[in-house]
């Protein structure tokens, strides 16, 4: 029987049930008390970019970042700031010396992790990044974002497990690849010829992709004093190194995959050698297949006229863009 | 100490007498105002199944005091076109009667600052002032929907305060006197000082629950907040106020609504009067203690209906007022009649039960808004 | 307590000049308003505190809101402060007006029987004793101005109503 107001006074027991019951069910209240305890955040949630590097105790000669810039050159804000780290020499480490992001300026698009041909740029999910300052305080440099493979884990498991298995079926690939050209005494590609005396090797457990370690292989052979008397040597290895890598090119001496060489001395090197020879001495030679394929496969694949589009090539920019519009032109193509 | 206060002269003890119940109520109302904030806070957290406020000081206690703080450092705007004398004046305007209205309320026996003999009328009178505070408020705030705000504020105010004042009407009738401190003693004596109170009556019931919706509508608390809903009209006619001036008009309304619910408890709920009380300084202090506890239930119960129920649309609002809680208004007056008039106790009781029963079901069918067809849902196919 | 009274004058005649001299309307009402309250201020002088409260009740509480209303809906919202000319501009019919009133004030006030002073010790009157009067000696004005305030209201809503079925 109902009388006027009877569903307000019920409303009224079911407040004060509420109420009463707030005290000793403490699991029905939401209130997350921060900064003491918060909220779970969801595994896709992104903030800011961060580097990963793999080996706790060298994170810098570790880092996956060889610093070919594509991120800086996609990031639509251009929030990136990356300067390459070169020894006393002038030749390039293949890391960044200065990696600078401006979080103030960054919008979380992901362009940058989804560009990065080396898995080395990931969100970081880390939203308590207020400072006292609104411009310099907000600028992260290269020490702040660089955390470990084992954190990327632990914010992103499903993801970074899926990194962490692809990188090491592209290891083994390499692996498998470059096991039955081993026929030389030198076995291994990634171990020198013994006749080297200060050669720098490689360790196996290097994070580094197949394609790293064959550059790699190639500079470090001719980077070393006795690069003299290793050139046929590192010839050799060139070649056996040569040949499983890319298996569309011929074995050839390429002593312009230099990335560390500027363009003119790249194409001084190429002279007189055929067409697409001279297009990948015009390229930036990181091998970082930005462009899709290697230095080597885009320069056959434009001489091969497979390739139309001149300008894929990243790191080299406008520079090499240019250069392979006037090798084209003067090649009559 | 009671020397002295025998051998001072004249003019020193009159202006003692005017200066000790002044700073009573500039202290301890405003103080109950502050942490009745709190405390409606963390009741309504609780209620919607969150805590309310806890990280200033433990619990919260600090949370009106930091509240104070921050509206007063905050930076004081004033639209430029807007009329710059009563833009100031409208807060002041919304202070001042919220605070006369304790001048009336005996917190204790014979404990009341101003024993006028046209008290309540004096209450009413005042609190009909507070109007024009909001209609100031939305007027010099050159802003069309504080406007819109400010009217719909009058004429709710306006409309609940004729049931308002009509219900107390009835509780005039029965005490004879419009002093609130004669009102009180009225309701003494009986079964432990309780059984005499006017809510035990049917007519007081019935003017028990006009008044107190008719003193939550005056101070446009949920469910009549319409004045000043967020969702509906931002902020209504404070809505230009920032900083000290915005703080002014919640002291305002808040003050109004304590004050209210203390003449609400003087009225039907038996003032100061309770087991215990009675003269003499321990009986006197008891009484202080009965009045402040029904006042605190009263200030529950208005936090209580704030969370629990929605707020009425305008048109209900106005319906409701003039179309069911007036005419049950004047029914309780005969009411009161009846109940003088008629000797014997228990068909007094008999006689104005029915009386009111039969209107109240008479006037919610005739106050029933037109005929809605039961609801007709289309889905989505 | 005559400082009061001077006091309390002061207030009223105050607010009554600036009540017409003000330039902004809402303005002029507020400073009616203090008037009023002036007014009630010298009704609790004269220990007529039930008149007093009545006059801040209705006059502050519904007149002075009906002249806000009044004012607010019939002219521009934003308070238009145009130059105001009163009477067409026709100061004589003014000044004719005011010093007939004068007139009549100082020939009602000279005359000995209207302006008493209280006898002293007067009692307020109580509220008690103006209901008993109202219902008993002047229960015809009472109940005359209670069919006249009702026939106003009724009139109110009907032309009202008018102008709502005349929209329809």
């Amino acid at each position: 029987m109902g009388f006027i107001g009877k569903g307000l006074l019920e409303g009224m027991v079911v407040t004060a049930r509420n109420f009463v019951g707030s005290y000793f069910d403490k699991e029905r209240m939401v209130t997350v008390q921060y900064p003491e305890e918060r909220v779970q955040v969801p595994e896709n949630s992104r903030t800011f970019p961060f580097l990963v590097f793999d080996d706790d105790k060298n994170p810098v000669d570790t880092m996956r970042c060889v610093a070919c810039k594509i991120c800086e050159v996609e990031c639509p804000p251009q929030c990136i700031y990356i300067v390459m780290d070169r020894d006393e020499k002038g030749k390039p480490q293949q890391r960044p010396k200065v990696f600078d992001i401006d979080i103030s300026v960054c919008m979380q698009c992901q362009i940058c992790v989804e560009v990065c041909p080396f898995d080395a740029i990931k969100m970081d999910n880390d939203y308590e990044k207020s400072q006292y300052g609104r411009f310099n305080e907000l600028v992260e440099h290269l020490p702040d974002l660089l955390k470990s493979n084992e954190y990327y884990n632990k914010i992103k498991p499903r993801e970074a497990s899926g990194v962490d298995a692809k990188l090491k079926a592209d290891k083994e690939k390499k692996a498998k690849k470059a096991a039955p050209a081993a026929s030389k005494p030198a076995a291994a590609p990634a171990p020198k010829p013994a006749s080297a005396t200060a050669r720098i090797t490689i360790p196996d457990d290097a994070p580094f992709t197949p394609e790293q370690r064959e550059w790699l292989g190639k500079f470090l052979v001719t980077a070393t004093p006795a690069a003299g008397a290793a050139a046929p040597a590192g010839e050799a290895s060139a070649a056996q190194l040569a040949a499983p890598a890319t298996g569309e090119a011929p074995a050839g001496n390429w002593p312009w995959h230099d990335p560390g060489m500027g363009i003119q001395q790249r194409l001084e090197l190429a002279k007189n050698k055929p067409l697409a020879d001279l297009l990948m001495a015009a390229m930036a030679q990181t091998d970082c297949h930005a462009c899709g394929y290697d230095c080597r496969g885009y320069a056959d694949a434009i001489a091969a006229g497979s390739e139309a589009d001149l300008s894929l090539c990243l790191p080299g920019e406008a520079e090499t863009e240019n250069m392979l519009k006037k090798l084209m032109e003067g090649a009559g193509k | 100490m009671r020397s002295w206060f025998a051998n001072a002269p004249d003019s020193i003890l009159l202006w003692v007498s005017i200066a000790v119940p002044i700073l009573f109520i500039v202290s301890v109302f405003p103080g109950i105002f502050a942490y009745t904030t709190l405390v409606e806070r963390k009741a309504l957290g609780r209620i919607q199944n969150r805590l309310g406020p806890n990280r200033v000081g433990r619990w919260g206690i600090l949370q009106p005091i930091a509240d104070g703080l921050k509206l007063l450092t905050k930076e004081d705007i004033v639209p430029r076109r807007a009329d710059a004398f009563v833009h100031f004046l409208a807060p002041v305007l919304a202070v001042i009667p919220s605070v006369l209205l304790f001048a009336v309320v005996p917190i204790g026996l014979g404990l009341v600052p101003v024993d006028l003999n046209i008290g309540i009328l004096f209450a009413f009178a005042i609190s009909t002032a507070s109007v024009l505070a909001l209609f100031m408020g939305g007027w010099a705030s050159r802003n069309k929907f504080s406007l819109l705000g400010a009217m719909r504020a009058v004429a709710q105010v306006v409309s609940y305060e004729v049931p308002m004042v009509l219900s107390a009407v009835a509780v005039v009738m029965a005490v004879g006197s419009l002093s609130t401190l004669a009102i009180a003693k009225a309701q003494s004596g009986g079964f432990l000082n309780v059984t005499r109170w006017f809510v035990f009556r049917p007519w007081g019931l019935v003017g028990f629950v006009l008044f107190t919706i008719g003193a939550m509508a005056e101070s446009a608390r949920t469910p009549f907040d319409i004045p000043e809903a967020e969702s509906e009209i931002i902020a209504g006619y404070h809505t230009e106020y920032s900083g000290f001036k915005f703080a002014l008009f919640q002291l305002g309304e808040y003050l109004a609504s304590i004050a209210m619910a203390g003449i609400t408890v003087t009225m039907f709920l038996g003032g100061y009067n309770g087991p215990g009380s009675g003269p003499g300084i321990f009986g006197g202090l008891i009484s202080m203690f009965w009045f402040f506890l029904k006042l605190a239930c009263m200030i529950v119960l208005n936090i209580w209906i704030r969370g629990t129920w929605p707020r009425v649309r305008v048109d209900q609002l106005m319906g409701f007022a003039w179309k069911l809680l007036l005419p049950m208004a004047i029914v309780n007056i005969i009411g009161v009649g009846f109940w003088h008039y008629i000797t014997i106790r228990p068909l007094a009781w008999v006689v104005t039960t029915l009386w009111l029963v039969i209107w109240f079901m008479v006037l919610t069918k005739l106050a029933a808004t037109e005929n809605v067809a039961p609801r007709t849902y289309r889905y989505a196919s | 307590m005559e400082l009061i009274f001077w006091i309390l004058s002061a207030i009223t005649v105050l607010g009554a000049i600036l009540a017409i001299t003000l330039r902004n309307l809402i303005h002029c009402v507020l400073s009616l308003i203090l008037f009023f309250l002036g007014i009630a201020g010298h009704y609790f002088l004269l220990r007529a505190d039930f008149i007093a409260a009545v006059q801040i009740l209705i006059y502050i509480g519904a007149v002075a809101v009906l002249m806000l209303f009044a004012i607010m809906l019939t002219r521009h919202v934003t308070g238009d402060e145009g130059p105001r000319e009163v009477l067409g501009g026709k100061w004589w019919a003014g000044m004719g007006t005011a010093v007939i009133i004068a007139g009549l004030l100082w020939a009602i006030i000279r005359k000995d029987s209207l302006a008493q002073t209280l006898p002293a010790g007067t009692a307020a009157t109580s509220v008690a004793e103006i209901g008993k009067a109202l219902v008993a000696n002047w229960v015809v004005p009472f109940e005359a101005m209670a069919v006249l305030l009702t026939a106003a209201l009724i009139g109110a809503v009907v032309i009202a109503l008018e102008e709502v079925i005349r929209k329809r």
